[in-house]
């Protein structure tokens, strides 16, 4: 049973943490080195892992979808997609695919002639099953080694812990203001039926005894 | 157009939910501490009404305050937030 009870938490912490982990903007330094636009099928399941950029295109079976391609210092590749968020979720309210494309054309650099950038995104990398992380912001940095501080998850998770901080607090003070005091009325007119029932046990010796007490309990 | 007003009609239900739960926190925390202000020095030959004046008259000095009011940055806030975050994915 403990171990039913640790798997279950485990999961709902792994599903939570999952969740955050791809919405949250996350940040790599990369060199770009192409863009290009690519029609996407999206009806089968993955199509949770791409954006809804515009009302029609819940109805489309496919896209058109620009990419960002580049590489990081490490030399391996990372091709991002580019999608409005537009006002569904995460909720990025990312509207300029069309600026950021273009910044991004104007950051290319090659190998030898390295232009180094920060992409701000979210989501994951699969090629398995061909998803790409969402670009939501591009700046140019002077070198790969940048430091770069998270402000955003930072605020957030403060923020998420000030939420959770006041849910307990209310969850607390509900049971101490609305609940307890029930309960200890219950505890109350129970320990009160307890005590009747004792005294009527207490009068209930012998036979007369045993009489009065049955008539007692017609008598109220 | 239409994903904007679905993202008003979700927020204007969650921000409901949220100010009311926050205002309803917020009184019961004023009350047991008018409660706990009242028990811990109550005035020779007070009485039940009296402590009972005493409370209401501090929930209704509670709902006039500043305190009450900055409940409704609950459903304020979130809006700046939205606007900020606009403009710094898209235009900064």
């Amino acid at each position: 049973m403990r171990y039913v009870k640790w798997a279950f938490w485990a999961m709902i912490l792994t599903i939570f943490g999952s969740f955050l982990h791809y919405t949250l903007p996350q940040h790599d330094v990369v060199r770009i080195v192409g863009t290009y636009q690519e029609r996407q099928d999206l009806t089968d399941w993955t199509s949770m892992f791409w954006s809804q950029p515009d009302d029609q295109s819940g109805t489309l079976a496919n896209r058109d979808v620009q990419f960002i391609q580049s590489v990081r210092p490490n030399g391996r590749p990372m091709v991002y997609r580019n999608e409005d968020t537009g006002w569904r979720w995460p909720p990025y309210f990312k509207f300029d695919t069309a600026s950021l494309q273009t910044e991004a054309d104007d950051l290319k650099s090659n190998a030898e002639v390295p232009k180094w950038a920060v992409i701000t995104h979210y989501g994951w990398r699969n090629e398995l099953i061909s998803i790409f992380p969402n670009a939501v912001g591009i700046r140019p940095v002077e070198g790969p080694d940048v430091t770069i501080i998270p402000w955003f998850n930072i605020f957030f998770f403060v923020f998420l812990g000030l939420v959770f901080l006041l849910l307990w607090r209310m969850w607390a003070q509900f049971r101490e203001r609305a609940i307890d005091p029930v309960l200890t009325d219950a505890g109350e007119v129970w320990d009160s039926v307890d005590a009747r029932a004792d005294a009527a046990r207490d009068r209930a010796k012998g036979f007369f005894g045993r009489i009065n007490a049955w008539l007692a309990t017609w008598r109220r | 157009m239409i994903g904007f007003l679905r993202l008003m009609v979700f927020w204007s239900v969650f921000a409901a939910v949220a100010y009311w739960s926050l205002l309803i926190y917020s009184r019961s925390v004023r009350r047991e501490a008018l409660e706990k202000q009242w028990d811990a020095d109550p005035p020779d030959g007070s009485t039940d009404d009296m402590r009972r004046d005493f409370i209401e008259q501090g929930m209704a000095a509670y709902e006039g305050s500043l305190r009450r009011k900055l409940l409704w940055g609950v459903i304020v806030l979130p809006f700046i937030a939205i606007g900020t975050l606009l403009y710094l994915v898209n235009y900064a």
